[in-house]
């Protein structure tokens, strides 16, 4: 049972994240421009075979995408920490969490979604074969928003501190290792002509787990890097 | 009734009695670890006969899985201690688990150079993407986030208040990465030495293994109280106890 005052206020929350960052849409074409950049990169590295690049495109598309999303999770709360509006949510006599769990939901709005639009261009740049697309977006779907979660409770730990950008890679890293395997594990399956549910299916699983922890873990993270 | 146990254990936890405690067990278990480990290398590398197969080359298995049963024993140290330090915010846990971490980190790049080491004959390659191979380099950054948060910060506590939290959050994540890793790619040996049922291990060749398993824990406990009481006076600085163990020893 909610009351009808949390449900305003996590409207309220998502409408003035997104506002915001509206507001400084310069920011969000950054990730995917990012994104485009390393992409077009891989083809001058490895050369331009169709065959080896076929062969490498879901893979390359999911870490472009999940180093893209690396480089936005810093600012998950840096500008809500600077002007202290971060603490008024603190103290704010709403459910931590769930107001943490709508600002995770606005900034995987504005950073992952984008990508997911550009990542057919992307998977299409390498010769990804169109069959394949519909699992890499599905993949990305699933695997977009459990890299949000997670970033989310490390950026909350790093939120005291003043240097976090490397920092924060060599956190998420070990917790991103099983999302990846299995996202890169479905497209892979999908390009052989393989079964490829059960390795999302496991994403799915791991989402459903993190939609539910990830946004209490994150509260008690920023509570502890705020010292309050 | 044994009612001073709980009594000793409260007063375990206060850092001057810590203090004190560790500096008397420490000697000694500097001591065992030397014992168990000279033990444990002359059974290893001149008693155990060689491997019908591998030859002299699996005698590396006396540093390497004594190592890598350490790199994880440690992390179970550390997201124990980190969850006590949360739970029940006391100081000494923090410190025992942030004292821990460099040394499991330690204990883990042993474990990967060694078994690199030993991958190259047995196998023919330095390194190879299996499944426990890339667990225990994913267990290493672990250690490395934990070190790396806790000396991100300005003011130690929190520091480690925030570090404990991303060890247990490592915690959930380690049977994770196992297992999505193990589903990926392995290679890997199963265990041979096992707890419950019979090991496939001859007796020449566990009893030094053992010993070196011994010796690794003693020199985890000696380096932890060493680390720990060096970290202690650190951190109590300013109070009456430090202050006396530093004019009785100008």
């Amino acid at each position: 049972m909610t009351s009808p005052g949390l449900a305003t206020a996590c409207a309220a929350m998502l409408r003035r994240d997104l506002t915001l960052a509206w507001r400084r849409r310069g920011d969000i074409a950054m990730p995917v421009l990012y994104a485009l950049i390393v992409t077009m990169l891989f083809p001058f590295a490895l050369g331009p075979e169709d065959t080896l690049l076929q062969r490498i495109a879901g893979g390359v598309v999911l870490v472009t995408v999940l180093l893209a999303m690396l480089l936005a999770l810093d600012a998950m709360f840096s500008s809500d920490i600077e002007d202290g509006s971060l603490e008024q949510l603190v103290l704010a006599p709403r459910p931590l969490a769930l107001m943490l769990g709508m600002k995770i939901l606005a900034h995987w709005i504005t950073t992952a979604l984008p990508l997911i639009v550009i990542a057919p261009l992307l998977a299409g740049m390498l010769h990804l074969p169109g069959a394949v697309m519909p699992v890499l977006l599905l993949a990305l779907l699933l695997a977009t928003p459990l890299l949000s979660l997670l970033g989310a409770v490390l950026v909350a730990l790093t939120a005291g501190t003043r240097r976090s950008g490397m920092l924060l890679a060599l956190m998420l890293l070990p917790l991103c290792v099983p999302a990846v395997i299995f996202a890169a594990g479905a497209v892979a399956a999908a390009q052989q002509g393989l079964p490829w549910l059960a390795p999302l299916a496991w994403l799915g699983a791991a989402l459903a787990l993190a939609v539910v922890l990830a946004p209490l873990a994150c509260a008690a993270a920023l509570r502890i890097a705020l010292d309050a | 009734m044994a009612s001073w146990i709980p009594l000793w254990l409260h007063k375990l936890g206060s850092p001057p009695t810590f203090y004190r405690f560790a500096g008397t067990l420490r000697p000694w278990m500097l001591a065992l670890a030397l014992l168990f480990g000279l033990i444990g290398l002359y059974g290893g590398l001149v008693l155990a006969p060689p491997d019908y197969q591998q030859g002299d080359a699996y005698r590396i298995i006396f540093i390497h899985v004594p190592s890598a049963w350490m790199s994880m024993f440690i992390y179970g140290v550390m997201g124990m201690a980190a969850f006590i330090a949360l739970v029940w915010r006391i100081k000494l846990a923090e410190v025992v688990a942030m004292e821990s971490a460099p040394i499991g980190a330690a204990f883990t790049f042993i474990t990967l150079v060694t078994g690199s080491l030993w991958g190259k004959p047995m196998w023919g390659t330095w390194w190879t993407w299996d499944a426990r191979l890339t667990s225990e380099l994913v267990l290493l950054f672990l250690y490395l986030g934990v070190i790396g948060l806790y000396h991100a910060f300005e003011d130690r506590r929190q520091g480690a208040r925030a570090a404990a939290f991303l060890a247990i959050i490592g915690i959930i994540n380690v049977p994770i990465v196992h297992f999505s890793v193990n589903w990926w790619n392995t290679l890997h040996q199963g265990s041979t030495v096992n707890l419950f049922g019979p090991s496939s291990i001859v007796w020449a060749m566990l009893w030094p293994l053992l010993c070196m398993t011994l010796a690794t824990k003693f020199y985890y406990a000696a380096s932890l109280f060493r680390r720990v009481r060096t970290d202690l006076l650190a951190l109590e600085g300013g109070k009456d106890w430090v202050r006396k163990i530093a004019e009785s020893e100008a």
